[in-house]
């Protein structure tokens, strides 16, 4: 074959066509992206909806940060565009189980969780059978972790264990925290937890003097309070909704009654609160799951304030540490398939196991049976500073130093 | 009680339907079983309920109440009273049957005070009742409805547990549905009609319209609190908010009018048509399926009031009549 001027022309046009033509393709199988479904129901309608919807933002944020901002999450050499399946469950644990029980059967692998303990223990019983793992940052209960189950893992300690930290920064304390005293509401939520606070209190070697339940509504505690000064507690405890903490603490200052230290678990974390009791309101120690100026650092966000910032800016939902939360979990997956290298499901579940990871959240460790670590994932406790909060333990996660004891109300500034 | 709805042809044909029925375990996905059980779960509540506000008229806006009652009956039955060993098995009959014993022992008690009042008023009282149930439960310490109750896992090792609950809501639908039959071919059951038409007519005809009030109520709480506690066993654990569901109450209204109210078939009909609709065909369209399932019951209660057997006789006369009216 010669080779003549006008063949080599039509050659060298028809191999630039092909490549031009070629080379959007081979860019794309070079940046093509395999789907990586995360499946799962939460409450989008119904009682549960409006948490369900904060935890939906949360996992729909840190998505949107690893598809958008990180190019996708690499894992073992393939790049995977990450999304969240989930379905509105309606706040139905019955309707719940059949959603759940469909992506099963469309071998989807990886779970995220509702939220409440009466949806997520019956759907975690489907995902552990088919033996996928489910992280959830919804349900707390007891149960959900002590059968026994190896595939679910939640973002929070136990209910019984949520008392922990708190319980870690009386120990820290000087001088030493000799006695509490305990007042809560007589619901169920209330109940658990100062039962909870009660045993790990005393487990740790302080005495609990008195526990004393008010009604769910009270407007008035000066008999509680008369109790409180017979006492007298190193610390006062309220396991209280918002409205009963600041009637307690309302009345503790026009009564003149103090302690080293007044705990409040809800009311203290409300702007309203602090309002309310203005100067008064120093002092005050609560819990928190979260708080975006807590010192934690974190390859996927910079920090908690970089989650905080990059949620506020791409979504318009108030937010609470419910999406903080539910962001974890979509981490903690990340993490766990890059650290096993594979997103086999019991691979993945094996790295969740075995996982200890600092992220904006806090560090991510989960418990023999799957819970968050009490101390490690537990609420951080925090203090009135100057009409703001400011997390005083765990010191890890710390922005201010706690002030022990509080000046009586009189001395309030 | 006199019956006479036996008949050889349709009870060998509703054998065979059932054990076709049970059977079909072995072609369905997982999810496919699952949304039979609730399909099956639904119509029986359907169906219950129907005994009262269907033959009688008197429409309860609270069997949810039944529903918990049954639940939390159970719950405590198997948990604190049973040795773990008896759980499962016939420790889970009997309390299921508990379950159904303490709903109608409730309904027995409340019946008296609550079937005085008619229309509008009883509706309302049976949802009070719920919303006090659903209270108690959650705030009296030893039911336990707020931290909530965790079961023992009833399913034998052999039979994977939708399966398990597939053919116990299949059973207590066949068996919701003969004691239907039953009341409705009875005399029992013409009283209630009556009672439905006219009430104050009926008992001046002699019908004892109090004591056939109060039978029905006590045996559509009976069934609703053996569905209820057959619910609670297949959730495995479960609180005040997951059986004290305000969904329960209007589900069972709402499926017997789309079906057809007062009718054998209406309540099945109904609970196959939304479960099927709101599980299967409007699972992908979130944000509508709600919206959809809505228009389908209005659109439903405005061009069909007599639900889709009410359509289908009122085609049969239309259809009859013109072919009477050629004939002439």
């Amino acid at each position: 074959m010669t080779i003549s001027r006008r063949r080599v022309l039509v050659g060298s046009a028809g191999g630039a066509t092909l490549a031009i033509a070629g080379f959007p393709a081979i860019l794309r199988a070079q940046t093509q992206r395999r789907p990586l479904v995360f499946g799962g129901s939460v409450p989008m309608t119904g009682a549960a909806a409006e948490t369900g919807l904060n935890v939906l933002n949360g996992y729909q944020a840190a998505v949107k940060r690893i598809n958008e901002d990180l190019g996708g999450l690499q894992v073992a050499g393939t790049t995977y565009q990450l999304e969240v399946r989930m379905f509105d469950d309606a706040s139905d644990p019955q309707r719940a189980t059949t959603l759940i029980q469909r992506q099963v059967d469309e071998n989807i692998g990886l779970f995220l969780g509702s939220f409440g303990s009466n949806i997520v223990l019956p759907t975690c019983a489907i995902t552990e059978r088919a033996r996928r793992p489910m992280v959830q940052a919804g349900g707390g209960s007891d149960q959900i972790f002590t059968q026994g189950r190896r595939f679910v893992f939640g973002i929070f300690p136990r209910a019984t264990r949520q008392f922990d930290t708190s319980v870690a920064f009386f120990k820290r304390l000087q001088p030493a925290v000799a006695t509490t005293m305990i007042v809560y509401t007589n619901d169920p939520f209330s109940r658990f937890q100062a039962e909870g606070a009660k045993k790990a209190i005393e487990e740790a070697g302080m005495r609990v003097l008195d526990s004393i339940a008010l009604p769910a509504q009270v407007s008035d505690v000066s008999a509680v309070l008369a109790s409180v000064r017979q006492h007298n507690p190193d610390i006062l405890i309220c396991n209280t909704h918002d409205e009963n903490s600041l009637l307690i603490a309302r009345q503790m200052i026009s009564s003149n009654t103090n302690t080293k230290l007044l705990y409040q678990s809800l009311g203290p974390q409300t702007a309203a609160y602090r309002e309310a009791l203005g100067r008064y309101a120093n002092g005050v120690v609560t819990q928190t799951y979260w708080d975006e100026n807590a010192a934690y650092q974190c390859p996927y966000f910079g920090n908690a304030k970089g989650f905080a910032e990059y949620y506020r800016k791409n979504f318009q939902r108030p937010m609470t540490y419910h999406m903080a939360s539910a962001a974890a979990c979509i981490v903690a997956y990340a993490q766990a398939m890059k650290n096993a290298n594979s997103i086999e499901p019991a691979r993945v579940r094996d790295a969740l196991a075995a996982m200890d990871f600092p992220c904006f959240y806090g560090r991510v460790k989960f418990a023999a049976q799957g819970d968050g670590d009490a101390q490690l994932l537990g609420p951080l406790v925090a203090q009135v500073q100057n009409g703001q909060l400011a997390v005083v333990h765990p010191e890890a996660g710390a922005t201010g130093r706690p002030v022990y004891p509080v000046a009586p109300w009189a001395q309030r500034g | 009680m006199s019956t006479r709805w036996f008949a050889p042809a349709p009870t060998l044909l509703g054998l065979c339907a059932l054990a076709l029925l049970a059977a079909l375990p072995l072609a369905l996905t997982p999810f496919e079983i699952r949304v039979a059980q609730q399909l099956f779960l639904a119509a029986a509540m359907s169906l219950a309920w129907n005994l009262l506000g269907g033959f009688a008229g008197y429409w309860s806006f609270g069997h949810a109440a039944f529903v918990g009652i049954g639940a939390f009956a159970a719950g405590l039955v198997g948990t604190r009273l049973m040795p773990p060993e008896l759980a499962a098995g016939w420790g889970m009959g009997i309390a299921v049957g508990a379950g159904g014993l303490a709903s109608a022992g409730i309904a027995a008690l409340i019946a008296f005070p609550l079937l005085r009042l008619r229309g509008i008023y009883f509706a309302i009282a049976m949802l009070g009742v719920s919303q006090v149930a659903g209270e108690l439960s959650a705030n009296v310490e030893w039911i336990g409805g707020g931290l909530g109750i965790n079961l023992p896992d009833a399913a034998p090792d052999w039979l994977a547990p939708e399966t398990y609950f597939y053919q116990l809501l299949l059973g207590c639908l066949a068996v919701t549905f003969v004691v239907a039959v039953s009341v409705k071919q009875s005399r029992f059951g013409y009283g209630l009609i009556a009672i439905r038409e006219d009430e104050d007519t009926a008992r001046m005809l002699g019908v004892p319209t109090e004591r056939f009030k109060i039978v029905a109520y006590v045996l559509s709480a009976l069934l609703v609190g053996v569905q209820g506690a057959l619910l609670a066993y297949s959730l495995g654990y479960f609180t005040t908010q997951s059986v004290f569901r305000l969904e329960f109450s209007l589900n069972m209204i709402v499926h017997a009018l789309i079906g057809g109210i007062g009718t054998l078939a209406g309540p099945i009909i109904g609970a196959s048509i939304m479960v099927v609709l709101t599980q299967v065909v409007l699972g992908n369209l979130l944000e509508l399926h709600l919206f959809i399932t809505g228009a389908v019951v209005v659109v439903m209660v405005l061009a069909a009031p007599g639900g889709i057997l009410g359509l289908w006789h009122d085609y049969k006369h239309h259809r009859a009549a013109r072919r009477a009216g050629a004939a002439a």
